[in-house]
């Protein structure tokens, strides 16, 4: 049997790092300007108090995953670990202060608060600290899931929740994943470093089919930690690593023990926002959609808000046809909708399409597009008139003598072939149906 | 070396302006610092600019607390744009991009910044031999150590280079300075003032402080050096009234304890200057208490459990990389290995050894067990100061030594801080002053008070400053 646990770390969005008050926005502010001296470690400095608003998100995390808030004061331990991209050699990192919790029938073993280092680049030996003392939590799992499926369907519930709450930093980079697989008759084995849903289940296919493959020669599974090798798809070793770690945990000197407040838990609780089984559970009730469709928008926290205001505008039907359409289209490029920029782009696509306004083909093509192109704007296109549809057809008649030789032998497919003609010839302006139509009757002329 | 409260009365009163003085300062510092190397970094340039710009204001009859004083500051507190080598060839060459929180009220209160004082090695050591800068000598005889680690702040008060100095104490950094150099030193109670730009040591320990002449200098000093600071979460949220109660010193209103087992073992004359402290408190009313201090033989084990571990990790970010001296080597291992082999000296690698191997994993009850016994510390003074306010003891077993005598002899060097670290690992405060001379060298006693009676400390140094006299064999 197949057991599968994670430790997932998400960025927290607050406006300031954990120990200090510069901005978290690291992505966009030019390297090294969101930097001082506590971020920097500058001998002498200290960090300033916890942030509070990186309380109150994680215990609105912890909450949404049912567990319980530990009532013990907190404490920060240093982490100690030679590494160019952490300012002190060590990384500040909290006790557990949520335990027990749930979610999608996986059991969360705890969860607690970390700083992030700062950016490594080491081909170019360069070092960006605008992201040391970013905000993490650390959310740890039992190892309860068997399937890669399920491990899938768990990140996905997870990182709803997460949107939901609006608590993750940067949508497009989500969260890290440090993944624990382990098959019957071997030893546990840790996959750091994974960087989305996707890149997950890549990485527990490959590991799971390693372990069968060793064990069915005949070969021991170490215990051991390995590093996901995004573009080349495999798991590496980083064993030696392992076993020379000893970070010398230690009790932050500088950092006073934090009570979280029982009114501010309390207070986190009553104002919890919709959650997505909750949300999913209102689609089927009040648009009487099914099941699945329900959970599939729900999932992507844009689209299930996409289809709620969709089904007003033009009808539950529509909604969802128009929102399946679209699920399936970002899957393809692995995106949640909340990554599309410019996303009013999508209302303005329904109301063409809806409206009548485009063809079908146009329409998936202005998807598409709105999708690769954030510059791209969808605008309404006048369709051809029959007349004018009626002279392009003669034209491609015309112009493909071979094509027509093939029809009058029977040939069926060449009617196909020239619609095509006609609909490249017109970029889409042209009803199909109606292009058939029309060549079919120019056809029978001939 | 003048009294502080007639310097300051001279300024006031116009008899003398912050410039003239402060080039009397300079004259000292040119005549005796080629001898004593108390300082690491002089800073003529800022401070006569300084002290151009507070002639202005107190000839209008304005001025901040210090009214020109001129200070020294140890050399492990920043101060933004002047190096802060903590005494290290590791941090030759770092300057600070901020100033610490004590230095600014320093000068935000008109304090004028004279230099960098040296110092032991990131602080480590208690005779100022451990500085790559070169020792410092005592002020009062050069073939003798001026202690440490605030080794050019003891120097440079007793010398008269600076009216005051700051320093920093873990485990006796202040007084046993103060104590071989005759000046006052105090260590706050921990949190009482700001560490924020203080580099660590160990910083469940760490706490800066002022070294004077006099009782009213340490007075004057506190009461802008005090105070809460966001930038320092252990910092306390408490004032004390210092220059308000300097002159309030009552005998008769105050217990004093002494404990045979903080004066056993300890050199005769220094035994000698300490019961004549507590004779001089009996003449004029004060009741003494024999103390029962039962525990006090854990303190100086406990305190290298927790300095040693706190040290190491204060370490961890000389790594050559992104701070102080480097050593390009082929890996990255290797580069963070030379550059800590070459940048720290030996009492360093010795602490960092220690405190990596006892919280190694498989030690870590050790660090625990060194915690509880900090408790019992605790709770053992809590106890005997419901007996008495104050207990008097040696700051140091010993006079000032000879220099090299016992720089290759760690335990016998450790052995300085024996009365110091109790202070330390229970956070209550302690001053050292002058009280007994041995063949011109200068002994000093301690006072050791409840946490947050700093100030009481400051008023019975004062009393015996004018009501007393000092041993001398």
């Amino acid at each position: 049997m197949v057991r599968i646990g994670f430790e997932i770390h998400v960025q927290l969005k607050t406006r300031s790092k954990l120990f200090c008050s510069c901005p978290t926005n690291f992505l966009e502010a030019e390297p090294n300007t969101n930097i001082c001296p506590i971020c920097t470690a500058q001998p002498g400095s200290k960090p300033d108090g916890i942030n509070e608003e990186v309380i109150r998100k994680a215990v609105l995390v912890a909450l949404a995953l049912n567990c319980k808030i530990l009532d013990r004061p907190l404490r920060f331990m240093r982490k100690h670990y030679f590494y160019p991209d952490l300012p002190s050699n060590y990384q500040r990192t909290s006790e557990p202060f949520a335990v027990e919790g749930e979610l999608n029938g996986v059991r969360i073993r705890e969860i607690h608060i970390e700083e992030d280092p700062g950016r490594y680049e080491l081909r170019e030996g360069i070092v960006d600290y605008n992201r040391s003392g970013v905000p993490l939590i650390e959310i740890v799992t039992e190892p309860d899931m068997t399937t890669v499926e399920e491990a899938r369907d768990f990140l996905k519930h997870l990182r709803a929740v997460l949107d939901y709450l609006d608590v993750i930093l940067y949508p497009e980079i989500g969260f890290r994943v440090d993944a624990n697989v382990s098959i019957e008759g071997g030893e546990r084995v840790e996959v750091k470093n994974i960087n989305s849903i996707h890149g997950v289940v890549r990485a527990l296919k490959y590991e799971i089919a390693r372990h069968k493959r060793m064990l069915a020669m005949g070969k021991k599974i170490v215990r051991e930690t390995r590093h996901w090798d995004e573009v080349r798809g495999v798991t590496v070793s980083l064993r030696e690593k392992e076993t020379a770690e000893d970070y010398r945990y230690m009790p932050d000197p500088d950092i006073p023990p934090y009570s979280i407040d029982s009114t501010l838990v309390e207070e986190l609780r009553t104002k919890m926002p919709e959650l997505p089984h909750q949300k999913r559970d209102r689609l089927i009730r009040d648009y009487g959609i099914d099941e699945s469709a329900a959970w599939t928008f729900v999932l992507d926290k844009e689209l299930g808000d996409l289809f709620e205001s969709l089904a007003k505008q033009f009808g539950v039907k529509n909604a969802v046809a128009f929102c399946l359409n679209l699920r399936g289209e970002l899957n393809y490029r692995d995106k949640y909708l909340a990554e599309i920029p410019r996303r009013e782009r999508l209302t303005k696509l329904a109301e063409l399409y809806f409206g009548g306004d485009i063809t079908k083909p146009v329409y998936v093509e202005y998807l598409r597009k709105i999708l690769d192109d954030p510059e791209f704007v969808p605008i309404a296109q006048e369709q051809l008139s029959d007349d004018e549809l009626r002279t392009i057809a003669r034209e491609i008649i015309a112009a493909n003598p071979q094509a027509i030789s093939d029809y009058k032998n029977g040939e069926k497919k060449a009617v196909n072939f020239l619609v095509g003609q006609i609909v490249a010839r017109t970029k889409g302006r042209a009803d199909p149906k109606k292009a058939i139509q029309i060549l079919r009757e120019e056809l029978q002329r001939l | 070396m003048p009294m502080i409260e007639e310097t300051l009365e001279r300024i006031r009163n116009g008899e003398i302006t912050p410039s003239e003085h402060l080039e009397e300062k300079i004259e000292i510092l040119e005549r005796r610092d080629p001898e004593l190397n108390a300082f690491i970094t002089k800073t003529l340039d800022i401070a006569r600019e300084q002290a151009r710009q507070i002639d202005g204001v107190v000839r209008e009859g304005g001025g901040e607390a210090f009214y020109g004083l001129v200070w020294g500051i140890k050399d492990n507190f920043a101060l933004k744009g002047v190096r802060m080598t903590c005494g290290s060839k590791m941090l030759e060459n770092y300057v600070p991009p901020y100033t610490a929180t004590p230095v600014e009220k320093i000068l935000s209160n008109h304090g004028i910044i004279l230099g960098k004082l040296n110092m032991d090695e990131f602080a480590c050591g208690s005779s100022g031999e451990t500085s790559y800068f070169g020792p410092t000598k005592n002020a009062r005889n050069p073939e003798y150590v001026p202690g440490g680690s605030s080794s050019g702040a003891g120097a440079a008060v007793a010398a008269g280079m600076v009216d005051l100095a700051l320093g920093s104490d873990t485990g006796g950094s202040i007084r046993n300075p103060a104590s071989f150099n005759g000046v006052v030193g105090l260590k706050p109670t921990y949190g009482l003032v700001s560490r924020y730009g203080l580099a660590d040591l160990a910083m469940s320990l760490d706490v800066p402080g002022p070294l004077a002449p006099d009782a009213y200098g340490i007075a004057l000093a506190m009461d802008v050096l005090q105070g809460y600071d966001p930038r320092d979460r252990v910092s306390a949220k408490r004032k004390l009234p210092f220059l308000r109660s300097v002159d309030s010193f009552d005998p008769e209103r105050v217990r004093i304890g002494i404990s045979e087992s903080l004066l056993s073992g300890v050199d005769p004359a220094v035994r000698r200057t300490t019961e004549h402290v507590v004779n001089f408190f009996e003449s004029k009313g004060s009741e003494i208490v024999e103390v029962d201090l039962p525990d006090i033989w854990v303190a100086f084990p406990t305190y290298y459990l927790v300095m040693y571990p706190e040290f190491a990790s204060a370490m961890q970010k000389f790594d050559g990389i992104k701070f102080g001296h480097r050593v390009d080597a082929d890996t990255l291992y290797d580069t963070v290995a030379r550059s800590r082999e070459e940048g720290f000296g030996k009492e360093i690698k010795r602490r960092i050894i220690m405190g990596t191997f006892i919280s190694m994993a498989k030690n870590a009850e050790w660090y625990k067990l060194a915690l509880r016994a900090r408790t019992t510390l605790l709770q053992m003074f809590q106890n005997a100061f419901r007996k008495v306010d104050i207990i008097v003891s040696p700051t140091v077993p010993t006079p000032p030594f000879k220099l090299g005598e016992r720089v290759n002899d760690p335990v016998k060097m450790y052995m300085a801080d024996a009365l110091t670290v109790p202070a330390n690992l229970t956070g209550i405060p302690a001053i050292s002053f002058p009280a007994g001379w041995k063949d011109d060298l200068p002994i000093g006693v301690q006072l050791m008070g409840p946490r947050f009676t700093d100030h009481v400390l400051v008023s019975a140094v004062r009393f015996f400053e004018k009501e007393g006299s000092q041993w001398s064999e």
